[in-house]
């Protein structure tokens, strides 16, 4: 049964509307003449259902929490926040997966082959840049190491012993990174690294993207795999392009649908884990606002269904929006 | 085939390595100070005389050295000296943290817990006795209904609609609002109060076994649906989607030309084919669970692996973060294993390949 065309850009439309709208709450959330600030208790209408115009003025319109905190200005502010989190962490990771996983599927374990004068002075190369970022800064050592690199990159194309070629296992090392990260179910292992760093919004978000590229390294390794045999890569390579325009201008275009698509599904699954979080009280500090955290109140107060309802419709909406511009539907072929 | 098994395990072994390593000097390398105040309130009554700030810091020496943290962290550590030019290495040889962790664990010590002073062996196993059955009967139920249900969905297309958009729309929901929309549903005074909200109610007090194990189940009820609700949804859509192309190949013609009923084509011949790339999943399912696990637990007050992990996390217990990664990560990476022996047990093709 295939979905017609219509009802698809009607779905679709439906979606980048729901979207744009929570993005725009979430911009303007500082703005918005809210009557409440979402911090505020107001401890004369605790875990007041949503539409009690009687109650209070100005009124809570979406009810308020047990601690008496204005419901509507939690749902904006928390629409912030979880964007805040999952949106930037999603661009990193993807990234971070995009660039080791063309340098993993597209070298191989064999195909990066670099003369040995270059290995060693890229190496030494490194450690000094690692020192001096460290802060272990000591002039000699710098030199040292700087000049040596120096001598061995001029020296490199006249011996014979340093043009020796040796392969990089690229795949290799990318692959057993990847197997390493993958070994701990991922929210244990968010848990644990969230848990051991201090609570704050920038360090959820490097926990997240340093936990989360990989799907799409493995994503982009198997699309490049199949792409750099195509005749058209060949091609490029006979009219004398370089590896890496190769690879920038020709490859990754083609290979990278995937990653593109799956893009708005990691956006859900780390808003998903944000909240998550946030629900057992882990990786942001307690006064930041989010849905998890306003879910998690509801223990207080087991007959404000409010509590789950509007947060929990809130990521149904975004969740489906977002799956939805990914273009995964339910398969009824 | 064992030689393989073999290998499978011994490679297993520095990834494992790798994982704890990093746990490890992670969490090793943040400032205990609240850890240390939170032992040390309990420890001095503070209440009934005050002490001297001499007789504080021994008191906190005393309790570094009880737990260990006053050696070293790793072999090696890097001092940033002021007066000379560069960094000092320091050798700190085998007196170390990092060492001594591995020593005792190799000698089958997994130290006490900071919290109550436990073995965390102990820990452990009473988190196991919880979260095993639990786990344990989630994975068998998703097994199970998902292969009821693409079969079902095989013949009843316009159930396959429904459910697959049903199934489709749960799957974005996080496993933590599925959980509470179910517990304050079905286990709610002020709603339905059918379950039992928390806990294993009291089943060591019942008269007879069945009693209570018919408790123990009773209690078990919101959180295995929780689980299985949210495992369901990949299950079925990745076996829903393999049946439905086995079931455009020509053997199935074949086996249907010859007459037999599609029934017995799908249960004989698509079925057997169709679960190849469904292993893995079923394989990943009982690791996967155990990180559910920490949520359910957490809502629905079990005192389990995931809610030790939680806690221990919240709480920085290290000897109990540790032990509890370790063990998930070995149970992971022994189901990755044993899901490569299937692959060669029950798929030919690869085992003439390789």
């Amino acid at each position: 049964m295939n979905t017609p065309l219509r009802t698809t850009n009607r779905r679709r439309l439906l979606a980048s509307a729901w979207l744009s709208f929570v993005l725009l709450l979430a911009l303007l959330a500082a703005w918005l003449p809210l009557p409440y600030a979402p911090a505020t208790t107001d401890l004369a209408h605790v875990a007041e259902p949503p539409l009690q115009t009687a109650a209070a003025y100005p009124h809570h319109w979406l009810g308020t929490d047990p601690f008496g905190r204005d419901l509507l200005a939690n749902l904006i502010f928390g629409a912030r926040t979880a964007l805040l989190v999952s949106v930037p962490a999603a661009l990193f990771s993807t990234g971070l997966g995009l660039m080791l996983g063309s340098f993993a599927g597209f070298w191989g374990d064999t195909n990066l082959r670099v003369a040995l004068g270059y290995w060693l002075a890229s190496g030494s190369a490194l450690l000094a840049a690692f020192l001096s970022f460290a802060g272990f800064w000591s002039t000699t050592a710098f030199l040292l190491l700087s000049g040596f690199t120096l001598v061995i990159v001029l020296a490199t194309p006249r011996l014979r012993l340093l043009r020796h070629l040796a392969a990089f296992p690229a795949d290799r090392l990318v692959m057993s990174a990847v197997a390493l990260l993958e070994s701990i179910p991922r929210l244990v292992l968010v848990l644990v690294m969230a848990a051991v760093q201090e609570a704050s919004v920038f360090n959820l978000l490097l926990v997240l993207s340093f936990t989360y590229w990989t799907g799409p390294a493995r994503l982009i390794r198997a699309d490049l795999q199949r792409v750099k045999h195509l005749p058209y890569i060949e091609a490029a390579r006979a009219a004398g392009l370089s590896d890496f325009s190769v690879l920038l201008r020709h490859a990754l275009p083609n290979a990278s649908r995937g990653v593109r698509t799956a893009f708005p599904l990691s956006i859900a699954a780390l808003i998903g884990l944000e909240t998550t979080l946030s629900f057992l009280g882990i990786g942001l500090p307690a006064e930041t606002a989010s849905w998890g955290r306003l879910m998690a109140t509801v223990r207080l107060e087991p007959a404000a269904w409010w509590l789950i309802a509007e947060p929990g419709l809130l990521l149904l909406g975004t969740m489906l929006a977002l799956r939805q511009l990914a273009g995964t539907r339910p398969t009824t072929v | 085939m064992l030689r393989f098994l073999l290998i499978r395990l011994l490679r297993l072994i520095p990834t494992a390595w790798g994982i704890v390593s990093v746990v490890f000097i992670l969490s090793r390398t943040l400032p205990t100070d609240q850890l240390l105040a939170q032992v040390l309130g309990e420890q001095l009554d503070v209440g009934s005389r005050t002490i001297t700030p001499a007789e504080r810091q021994a008191a906190e020496q005393a309790v570094r050295h009880r737990l260990g943290l006053d050696e070293p962290i790793f072999y090696f550590s890097i001092q940033r000296a002021s007066t000379s030019v560069g960094p000092q290495w320091h050798w700190n040889g085998l007196q170390n943290q990092y060492h001594r962790w591995w020593r005792d664990l190799l000698r089958g010590e997994l130290g006490r817990s900071y919290r109550d002073n436990s073995p965390v062996a102990q820990v452990l196993a009473e988190a196991l006795r919880c979260t095993l059955p639990l786990t344990l009967l989630a994975a068998a139920l998703a097994v199970g209904l998902s292969l009821w249900l693409a079969l079902w969905m095989t013949q009843h297309p316009r159930g396959r609609t429904f459910l697959l958009t049903a199934l489709y729309s749960l799957d974005t929901l996080p496993l933590f609002v599925v959980a509470l929309v179910l517990l304050y549903s079905l286990a709610n005074p002020d709603a339905l109060a059918l379950f039992p909200a928390y806990g294993f109610g009291s089943y060591e007090l019942a008269d007879s076994w069945p009693e209570a194990v018919g408790i123990y189940l009773y209690h078990l009820v919101l959180p295995i649906l929780s689980l299985v609700l949210i495992t369901l949804p990949g299950l079925i859509a990745q076996l829903d989607a393999s049946l439905q192309q086995e079931l455009q190949t020509a053997y199935v013609i074949t086996a249907k030309a010859k007459g037999l009923a599609f029934w017995q084509v799908v249960r004989h011949h698509a079925l057997r084919n169709a679960l190849l790339p469904v292993v893995t999943l079923f394989t990943d399912l009982l690791p996967a669970l155990v990180a559910g696990a920490v949520i359910v637990e957490v809502i629905f007050a079990l005192p389990g692996m995931g809610r030790l992990l939680a806690d221990a996390a919240a709480t920085r217990d290290y000897p109990v973060l540790q032990a509890g990664v370790l063990l998930i990560t070995l149970v992971r990476l022994l189901s990755h294993s044993i899901a490569d022996s299937l692959y060669l047990r029950i798929d030919p093709r690869i085992r003439s390949s390789s």
